[in-house]
Parts: structure tokens; sequence; C-alpha cells
């Protein structure tokens, strides 16, 4: 700082002794009273945002508001010890209140109260449920002697600054992963929308109001410097802390540094990932220095027409189906028949809030019209968007290329969310002429079959009502939107007759049966999709007695709003459960026997899959949206710090379905985020080998869930219709293509599915996920998503059956047969059977459907919540009682093993 | 398990040495070197005669040239390595301080140190191969907080700044100047701004610590529990550690020498009892974090008041100024910070 500083700080001390007389004074004097009505409405993309009816205050002048509903809402200005007399007027379909105050107006109703402006800072006013989808504003309460926040000069002067002295004024809050801005001028308030070019004359006095509601940001400003608050340190980044955090401070524009396009940005490397980026524009004195709004939610979309840009907006749910929900979902669906699908014209913007939802995510690119990203035009420097690691927060992105654009999440595949930009000036709602996937797959025609097969996925899992109910005696039914779409070629068809032609409609499903043989002990299945009155999250376990295929209770766990549990796994004793919450970070300990809680723990963001270690019963628990799989000693519940997936610094590895070698040596994860497989030594915590994924279609192979032979491993590519086979040391020995007997590229035609790899078989295991081997390690089983089950036969590393299953196959694990052998119980997240697999360990080829169970309860069995919606569907992990697998089924307590056969008891030979 | 992984990223660091001209890698292709050592040497003559005309009356000119660098070609690391480091005093009196840096590529980047009114001009070359998109002409850059540097220096691409892509390419340098302006000191990140995506490699050990030493001379330390102001000169040791993700990594400075030594991941801090020692913490990354030091507490910068833990978010910095007394470990207390084992030991010798 210059020699010169310590006569303004006496001039700054001398000031704040003058201003605490004048505050003391003032508070007793000067005081105004403000009768503020504001009220809430409903934007046009369905986001909600206050609108200013009136204000006026005693002490006279107050500014001009917009006179519409913005984002964020109006900034109200008052000095300390003002009085406000609010008044809320709701005027949208949902209850909304006004934080600071305590009130709650119901829709349609007026709720008032008063605020005395006690403390000098800004701070947000907010709904407590819907701040993070617009209902939040700014209220700034100065000194009363209107004194605002340092400034330092060019020269490294601190000065001081009066509200009067100020050029402009920004307020800029910070959520998910979106800045939403006004600027005040001379009293005159103009929304600025997302990520706005804010302007300004160089030397121009700014102050900024930083806000932030929800998971925090740093706010980072290039070139430009400020005393933190009322201290002498000088910054350029602040910290905004989860929850609610505010930060004022005053810059002079350009000071030192001059004229320019200044990068304002969170500093969150996710949520610079997530597009939450703007520009300050500085210009030189003489020019005009505007500030340009961003896209906004009522700009141009689809039922919307405007010149301004447009915004929509889908939140990221925990919602079985609607993991993507367009915020004005119930208006859209009547046309698109999901809420997952929004419309927009080239330009306008796409925008994700992680709104309703106790996980991280990722919001990637799935598909895109194949020029979306092309260096030479298009969007490359935000197509494919993506993000390096699962975070909280949101995400922002304009779109300009006409076609079809599919998001999902990388830790939570089956998340879509889709956007079709479509250029009015052509008939049908452009899809494009091709696709890329991220797969690697480039130029795909929309024609194709992969494309309409993928397409009627994306309608399937984002619609509850499309998912297949084994209880109802009518066909299944899925409903696809009757609309116009333009694809390869320009040709124009109804999307709904495509898709019922090329893929059928009201299928007749599959009679429910028993295996005539009975399983020995339990079948825990996560009914992951299943909803419960007593809680908002979704999510049950239902419990099947093998003996008699009869469903033995359900288990919802209000109490602590069990949030989509995954997986499984159980101690020796078979006595607890232990039980994932893969879309929270909880851990849950459940008494087997009553199905009672005994404990729910923070494990991690978005814990996966749990296994134990057959040598000291020693839990591990993979933490997919992170970097490690957590250990929790035997008998413990207290965890451990992580085994660490990948080295530091390198990018998490984010791992899914890990297993462990019956040795109890290796912990082997299938890594999601940077696709390998990784191999870790249980007793050091070291990595012994972390094997590159590869496929067929290298780019992302998305290796999810892997499988444990006597010598081998096992991986399913998810997003590569493939699967690894590697040695335990990590050497790839071999990739079986699941879909060599498929064509994606044709359009549907009786050749799409036959056998090309002239094996005599047709097998086709699309979007491959759980694939354990059996106890002896004879046999894969593998459940496709796109509904098929394959067994592969480890003698010969080939797949030889298939058999049919629903939509959504998900997950497989093996439990004992009465009198000998295994059965494989096989889950779909999109209906609500159980699938049973008689496994013919001497001829694997020979394997067959064995059963089909429903897991929907009838009201005599015993559950701890009362089932309303979704019942027994979302069938994901899945557990047998006892565990039979080799390393385990050796440590069952003696009353588990009397139910076993010898082998059984010694399956690997 | 802390040590484990500590030791493989240290281990990795002995091939990092791929532009080296002693010690050259065999995964290194010959290319890759030849090309950035031409570019280098052309751009040595015309650069010095071109900033002098602008060289400030008031502090030290630094003439600085740095590579961006690809350590091990087995991982994704990335890294800035101090080729030279000049500084020309207001006499017109030039030293090189070249030696102080470590020759290799480190994280986090070198440590550069200004005092308030010096000007530095910092070359970069781009070493990072990158053979299958070679035709992309893929920058990386220098973007640096807190000091003053106009729009041209603000390492970021034309996308962003509307002017140039401001970055090193495989063909050609970028020389940025940085202005230590009267009111900037402090502790300051730069980081790249520009690889793969508009948002940089930061994430992939593209990023160091400018200090900017006052011209007041001070520090803040607690004595007594009040905050005192003590000579910068009685500091012995400066500390840079980079609060990542998933750990700590750091660099130790000797301040009568300047020599700096890469300490890697959760590093060991030591210093002789009753010295006075500068922590400059930057955290980076996507987390938040919650750093303490049990059994010491600082200045809160910029306030007379005391505190003993302070929560930092990705790109802040905070300056901890201690006088070392009882062994302590630094740590991350957050739920996150706990699961990875983020701490590390300060051992004060007697």
């Amino acid at each position: 700082m210059k020699p010169g500083v310590p006569r303004s700080h006496i001039k700054i001390i001398m000031g704040f002794t003058l201003f605490n007389v004048l505050l003391w004074i003032s508070s007793i004097v000067l005081a105004a009273t403000h009768n503020i009505h504001l009220s809430a409405e409903t934007l046009p993309n369905g986001q909600h945002g206050y609108k200013m009816l009136s204000h006026t205050s005693s002490d006279g002048s107050t500014p001009t508001y917009p006179n519409e509903a913005t984002i964020p809402g109006p900034t109200v200005f008052v000095k300390q010890g003002d009085v406000l007399n609010v008044t809320l007027t709701n005027n949208t379909p949902l209850n909304v209140g006004l934080s600071p105050g305590s009130i709650e107006a119901t829709p349609g109703e007026t709720q008032s109260f008063t605020y005395t402006a006690n403390d000098v800072g800004t701070l947000a006013y907010y709904d407590k449920d819907s701040h993070l989808v617009g209902l939040f504003g700014a209220l700034v309460v100065d000194n009363a002697d209107g004194s605002v926040d340092n400034f330092i000069d060019e020269n490294g002067t601190i000065v001081a600054s009066k509200r009067a002295d100020l050029d402009k004024e920004f307020v800029m809050f910070m959520i998910g992963s979106t800045f939403w801005g006004a600027e005040i001028v001379n009293g005159t308030q103009m929304p600025l929308w997302t990520n706005p070019t804010l302007g300004a004359v160089k030397d121009d006095v700014v102050r900024f109001h930083i806000l932030s509601l929800g998971p925090g940001h740093t706010w980072h400003l290039h070139a430009h410097r400020w005393p933190d608050k009322a201290s002498t340190s000088i910054i350029d980044v602040k910290l905004l802390n989860d929850i609610s955090d505010s930060h004022s401070f005053t810059i002079k524009a350009g000071a030192g540094v001059g004229t320019g396009y200044w990068q304002y940005h969170c500093h969150l490397f996710s949520h610079m990932e997530a597009g939450m980026a703007g520009k300050f524009h500085v210009v030189a004195k003489g020019e005009a220095g505007n500030s340009i709004a961003g896209a906004s939610p009522s700009g141009s979309i689809f039922l919307n027409s405007s010149d301004a840009p447009g915004l929509v907006t889908f939140e990221i749910s925990d919602e079985p189906g609607q993991w993507f929900r367009s915020i004005r979902g119930d208006a859209l669906s009547p046309i698109t028949k999901t809420k997952s699908l929004e419309i927009i014209p080239p330009g306008s913007s796409v925008h994700f809030i992680m709104s309703d939802t106790n996980a991280v995510h990722t919001i990637t690119s799935l598909l895109w019209p194949s020029d979306a990203d092309d260096p030479d035009h298009g969007d490359h420097r935000a197509i494919p968007f993506n993000q390096t690691k699962a975070y909280k927060g949101g995400g922002i992105l304009k779109l300009d290329v006409p076609g079809l654009y599919v998001f999902t999440c990388k830790i939570h595949p089956y998340m879509f969310g889709a956007v079709i930009v479509d250029d009015p000036a052509t008939s049908g709602l452009d899809l494009g002429e091709s696709i890329d996937i991220i797969t690697g797959i480039n130029d795909l025609p929309t024609s194709s079959d992969l494309a309409t097969r993928l397409l009627r996925t994306f309608f399937v899992a984002t619609v509850q009502e499309n998912w297949q109910d084994y209880t109802s005696s009518k066909p299944w039914h899925p409903n696809y939107p009757s609309v116009d779409v333009r694809i390869s070629g320009g040709a124009v068809a109804n999307l709904k007759t495509v898709l019922e032609s090329r893929y059928g409609q009201d299928i007749k499903l599959a009679s429910l049966f028993n295996p005539t043989t009975p399983g020995v002990g339990e079948v825990w299945i996560n009914t992951q999709f299943e909803k419960t009155a007593g809680k908002t999250k979704p999510g049950t376990i239902t419990v099947l007695d093998a003996a008699t295929w009869k469903i033995k209770g359900k288990i919802a766990l209000p109490e602590i709003n069990m949030n989509n549990p995954h997986n499984m796994w159980s101690n020796r004793d078979q006595s607890i459960i232990f039980q994932t919450q893969w879309f929270d970070n909880k851990l849950t300990f459940i008494n087997r026997k009553d199905g009672r809680l005994i404990n729910n723990i923070q494990i991690g963001n978005t814990p996966s899959h749990v296994v134990t270690l057959p040598t000291n019963d020693d839990l591990t628990v993979a933490i997919n949206g992170e970097n490690g799989v957590r250990i929790i000693p035997a008998g413990t519940m207290v965890p451990e710090p992580m085994i660490m997936t990948q080295l530091p610094g390198q990018t998490a590895a984010g791992p899914h379905g890990h297993w462990v070698t019956p040795d109890g040596k290796l912990i082997v994860t299938p890594n999601v985020n940077t696709s390998d497989i990784g191999l870790y030594d249980t007793t050091t915590g070291g990595i012994v080998a972390r094997t590159p994924a590869g496929g067929v279609f290298p780019a992302a192979p998305h290796p999810l869930a892997v499988g444990v032979s006597v010598d081998k491993v096992y991986t399913t590519n998810l997003l590569d219709h493939s699967m690894n086979v590697s040695g335990l040391d990590g050497t790839l020995i071999k990739t079986i293509n699941l879909i060599a007997d498929y064509d994606p590229v044709s359009p549907t035609g009786p050749d799409t599915i036959k056998d090309r790899d002239g094996d005599g078989l047709v097998t086709v295991g699309v979007l491959p996920i759980q694939t354990p081997v059996d106890p002896t390690g004879r046999v894969v089983v593998t459940a496709n998503t796109g509904g098929s089950i394959t067994i592969i036969d480890t003698t010969l590393d080939k797949v030889v059956a298939m058999l049919p299953c629903d939509p959504g196959c998900h997950g497989v694990n093996f439990g004992a047969k009465l009198g000998g052998g295994y059965y494989a119980y096989v889950t779909s997240k999109f209906s609500n059977e159980l699938i049973v697999v008689d496994v013919d360990l001497n001829n694997p080829a020979n394997s067959s459907i064995a059963g089909r169970i429903s897991l929907v309860a009838d009201k005599s069995v015993p559950a701890d919540d009362q089932i309303i919606k979704l019942a027994g569907t979302g069938g994901q992990g899945v557990y047998a009682i006892p565990n039979v697998y080799n390393g385990w089924v050796q440590n069952l307590p003696d009353q588990w093993k009397a139910n076993l056969t010898a082998a059984q008891l010694e399956p690997v030979q | 398990m802390d040590l484990k992984s500590r030791a493989d990223f240290s281990a990795c660091d002995k091939n990092w040495l791929c532009v080296r001209r002693k010690n050259q890698s065999s995964h290194c292709s010959a290319e890759w070197i030849i090309l950035p050592v031409l570019i280098f040497l052309i751009s040595i003559f015309p650069y010095a005669g071109d900033v002098v005309a602008e060289q400030p009356a008031t502090g030290n000119h630094h003439h600085i040239e740095m590579f961006a660098d690809k350590p091990h070609p087995d991982y994704e690391y990335l890294a800035y390595r101090m080729v030279r480091h000049e500084v020309t005093d207001r006499n017109g009196l030039t030293t090189d301080i070249t030696s102080r840096y470590s020759a290799a590529a480190i994280i986090p980047g070198p440590t550069i140190i200004m005092d308030e009114g010096d000007v530095a001009d910092i070359t970069l070359y781009n070493q990072i191969p990158n053979p299958e998109r070679i035709e992309l002409h893929e920058n990386v850059s220098l973007h640096v907080h807190g000091v003053h540097y106009d729009i041209i220096s603000d390492g970021t691409l034309k996308y962003i700044n509307l002017v140039q892509d401001e970055g090193a390419t495989l063909v050609q340098s970028y020389t940025y100047r940085w202005n230590a302006a009267p009111g900037t000191a402090g502790t300051w990140p730069y980081h790249d701004h520009n690889m793969n995506t508009h948002n940089g490699a930061e994430d992939k050990g593209l990023f160091g610590a400018l200090i900017v030493n006052p011209a007041s001379n001070i520090a803040a330390i607690n004595q007594g529990g009040s905050s005192q102001a003590i000579s910068l000169s009685s500091i012995e040791k400066d500390y840079i550690l980079y609060i990542l993700d998933d750990t700590f990594v750091g660099t130790e400075i000797n301040r009568q020498t300047g020599q700096q030594i890469p300490i890697w991941t959760n590093p060991t801090l030591s210093a002789q009892s009753g010295s006075n020692i500068r922590l400059h913490l930057i955290a980076l990354g996507t987390n938040l974090h919650q750093f303490k030091l049990p059994g010491y507490s600082w200045p809160e910068p910029g306030t007379p008041n005391i505190i003993e833990e302070k929560a930092i978010g990705p790109l802040e910095k905070h300056v901890v100024v201690i006088q070392a007394g009882s062994n302590s470990s630094y740590m991350d207390t957050t739920f996150a910070g706990k699961a990875q084992n983020m701490i590390g030991s300060l051992n004060v010798n007697p």
C-alpha cells in the first residue's frame, strides 16, 4: 500500500466514529417506514419470481422497479433501523413464503409481516422451498449515513465511498451453477437474467452484491480487486458458503487494468465446467457501458414467442423417471408425453438446477446433433457438455444448432433429459440429420434403429406410466408423443407412428409363475422407485421368502426418509443388512430379522454398492460420486478414511458396482468416471492396477459393474454394450462385444438383429449392468437394460444364451437353490417383477427362466409405511440370504449352513 | 494409505523430466524437445529490447520464462516449470535467480516472488505433447490473480476476452506482463485458463503461487492474543500449501536463500522452535475446506481479530503467520477432508 495510506486510515476511523454517532441518532430520529407489496408469480418457462407491486417510503423516494416478475426479484434498498411492512400476494400454484419473515401464503392468498432492518449488509429474501427455482431477491440494508464498502483505486489507496457516489450497482445471485443478475442505475432496476454481460464505463464506481443460496460458490472477477469488507485485506475471490451467504464490495471499473471484457465466474471447477461465467465489459469513457441481459424465463421457447433469448429449466430430482424434470413439465407433457423433454429455438438456453436431489451428479451430453460440436461452427466450447466429476449445483448452456440433445448423469446413467432445438423455418420438430453419441459413435442417422431405440428408451425411462405392471391384465402400452419430427434426409414422420411400427404396441406381458424348486433363505430386493406415504423420497426393500416365493415384508424406513435404496450386503452371521442410498450420502444398517433401522450414517456422496471382506467382515462401500472406497471395520459403524481409487490430484474415479476377491486381498472397482477397472490392495490401500476399459467404442465405455470368478474379472461397459474379461493382475484378456448380432445404423427392419457373428446364436445385450459370476465360477449372468439377460460360459468367455428381461433390466445376484445349484435373481427398474433364472452349471447354454414373481405386496404383507405409488417397481440391487459366494459361504453360521449342500458349502472344488 | 499414495505421487516425479536435457525420459520423442527449444532460442533475442522501454522506475523488473509440461507420459498431470528468472533492480543491476527453483516441472508450479511495485514479464512455452491435436494449436496460459495487467495479459481465450487467444501453442510462445502495483500486496494464485476447454487445465496441476511482499515490509502475528506487526525479514520460511479436492500439495521456500523445494502431497512442515513461518494457503478444485492447525491461532488478514480456523473456497487465498511453538498437524476438517485424510504434520525442532 502507498505511504499515504495511514492518513486515509485516520479518515476512515474518523468516519466510522462519526457514522456510529449518526447511526445511534438515526435509529431514533431518521428511521423510515416502508410499505412493500410483493407478489410471487409464475414465469413463462415455469420458474417462479417475485414482483414489486408497490413500494412507498416515509423518506420519500423509492426505486423504479421492473413491471414484471424477475429473477432475482426486486432489490429492496433500505437503511439501518428502517421498518418494513411487507405484504406478499401469492399468484403461483405453490405455497410461497418470504424469509426473513416467517409467513407462508397459499395460492391466491395475501400475507403480511413487519421486519426491522437492524443489521447493515446485503441479505437474501427467499422462499424456503422454491428459492433454487427463482423465488429470491436481495435486501440491501445500508448505513444510515449512506456509506458503502470502500474501494481500492489504481494507486493502491483505499477510498471511502457513499451510495450517492455509485455509478451503478449489480446484484448477482449464484444459484446452482448459474448467475442471476440485476442492475440498478440511478434508482432504476433492470433484470439482467442469466450470466449477463455487465457493462460499465472506465472509472465508474460500481457496487456488487453477490448472494448465494444452496450449495456454496467462490466469486471471482478478473483483473479487479477489493477490500474484504471492512478489513484492509485485498481480495479478488470470495467464498459464499453453503446454504445462504452474501458479500458486497465496491470497485472502480478498470482501475489499473483498463478497458476490456473481463470474465466473472464461479471458481469451483465443476461449476466453471457447467457454464457458470459471464463478462464484465469495461468501456472507454465516452462510450455507453450498457449491460446486456442473458437468456430469460420470459424469452423465446416452445409455446412462448419472444424476441429475447429464452431459457428452459430442468430440475434435477430424486423422483423416479423425473430425474431431469422440466419445471413446466405439467404444461408440456400433454404434447410431449414426458416431463423430461424441452423444445427451444436456436439461440435459447437450457438450464439445469439440482434442486430436488440429495446426491451429486454430472450434467453430461449423451448425444447431440453431429454438427453441434464442429470446431468451425456450432457450440464446440459447450458440446459435448460434461464436467470432470460429480458435484452439487446445476448447469447452463446456449444451444444454436438444431437437432436432438440428450443429457444424462455419469453417476446415475439412467437419468435422462432431452432438448429439441427446433428451427422454426422447417416443418416438424428437428431431430437433426444425424447424432453423435458420447461413446464415440459419430454421424449416426436419426432414422437408424439405434437412434429410435434410444428415443423409445427415453420415453419409457422418463414416464412412470410407461412402466410395466405385471399385476395388470392389460397389455403394456407406452405412450409416445404424436408429433411430426424431421429426421435424416429432411424426411418428416410422426414420432408415435415410427416408434409403434418399429417396436410394437399393446404388448402382452409374460405370465407370473413361481419356480417349482424352492430357493434357500430370503431374497432382498431394492424396489428403488416404490413410493410410500410417510416419506418424500422413493424406495423400499422388498423381502421375499425363497421357500414359498411370498413377500415377507416391505421396508421403507420413513423415519430416515430412505432415499433410493440401491444395493445391499450382509454381515457374516446374516443378522445385519447394509443398505446404500444412491441418491444421498447415507449408509443404513438394518436388522435383518425384523427389518428395523439400526443406524443411518453419512458415508460420502452417492454411495452405490457395499461388499464385505470375506477375511474379516470389514465393510467396503464404493463412493460412486467421489473417489474412493470407504472402509468400516467389522462390528463398528464408524467409517475409516477411504481407500483412494486414484493418485492424489487425479480425476475422481467414481467407483460403482465393486466386488472383492474370495481371498479378501483385492477390491475390484468399475471406475465409471475414468473408464477403467481398478484393483486395490485391501491391506495397504494401494493401487495394484488400473486397466483402461477400452471397449468397442473407446470414448466412454462406462464400466459399471464387475463379477469375479476364480481367476478372472468380468466388467460390463454400459454405454459400449461390451464386457471386459481381465486377470486378477489387471491384464485385459478379452473384450466381448455384446451387440455383435445387432445393426445399430440401418433403419429398423427384419435384419436389425440376426446372427451376425456366425456363432449360431442371436444374442444382444444392450446397456449391460450387473454381472456377477456364480459361486463356482462357471457362469456369468448379465442384466442388460435394453431388456435381455445374457449368459456367459467362463470356460469359453463367450455369450452362450440370451433370455428375455424387462425394460431397465438391472440387478443380478446368486442365491442357493434347495438341494443344490443356484438361482440368479434378476431385477428390472421399469417393471415390478423379479425374474428367477435357473443356472445350468453343467451346460450354461441351457440356463432358463424358472419363475417370474411379482414384487407388489398385498395388504397382508407387513410394512413400515403405506405404499401409494409405483408398487414393486425400480428393481435394482438384489441380495440373497444366505450369502453363498465362494469365500463368504465358508464363514456362515451353522444354522445357515444347515440348508446348503456340501457342494454349495465349498463351491470351488 | 496416506503414505503409500504420497510415495506414488512423488515417485512419478522422478520421471517428470521430459524436457530436461540431462535426464531425458525414454518416453519422450525427440520432436517434442527440439521444437520448443527452437522456439525458446528464437524468442530470447527480440524479447529483451522490447520490454526495456516500459521499465518502471519504482521497482524491480522480473524477466521470467516458464514451460507448461506434461511431466510423465503415463499420468494425466500437467505442471509448470521455471526456465529463467532474472531480476533487474532500479539501478539496472541484473541478478539471475533461476537456480532457486526446482529444475523440474512441479506441482504447485514455481512460486514467483515479487515486491509491491515490481513488474514481471513472463513468457510461457507450451511443452505439452499433443500430437493428435496439433492442428488445433491448443493453448496453455497463465492467468494471474490480484495484480494489475491489461486485457492482453488476462490469459484467456478470444472466446472470453474478445481480443485474442492469450496462450502459448506448440508453435508460439506468449508473454504476459504482471504489474505488482501498489495495493496488490498479498499471495495470489496463477493458473492455466485455456487448456482443453475454455476452463483451463488448472485441475491437472497447472497452478502456482505469486507472492507480492508488501512495501511496508510488515506481517502480522498473534502475540499473546493480539495481532502484532513483525518485520518480514523475521520470517524464516514460506510454505505454499495448495488445498486440492483430495490433498494438500506444497512448496517450501527458504527465505534467506530463496531456495524452493517441492514437498508434494500432505507434506510434513518443519520449523525451528521460536522461528516465524508463513503459510500461504490457496484452494483449488470444487470442494470447500475448513483449515485448522490445532494449538495455533493467527491474525485474520487485514483485521485485528485472532482466529484459529478458516473456511477456504477454491482460489481463495489465506495467509497464516505463526511463531513455531509445539508440534501440530494442519488439516481440512470438513467431512470430505477427513474421509480423504487431508492432514499433514508441523514438526517443531527444538
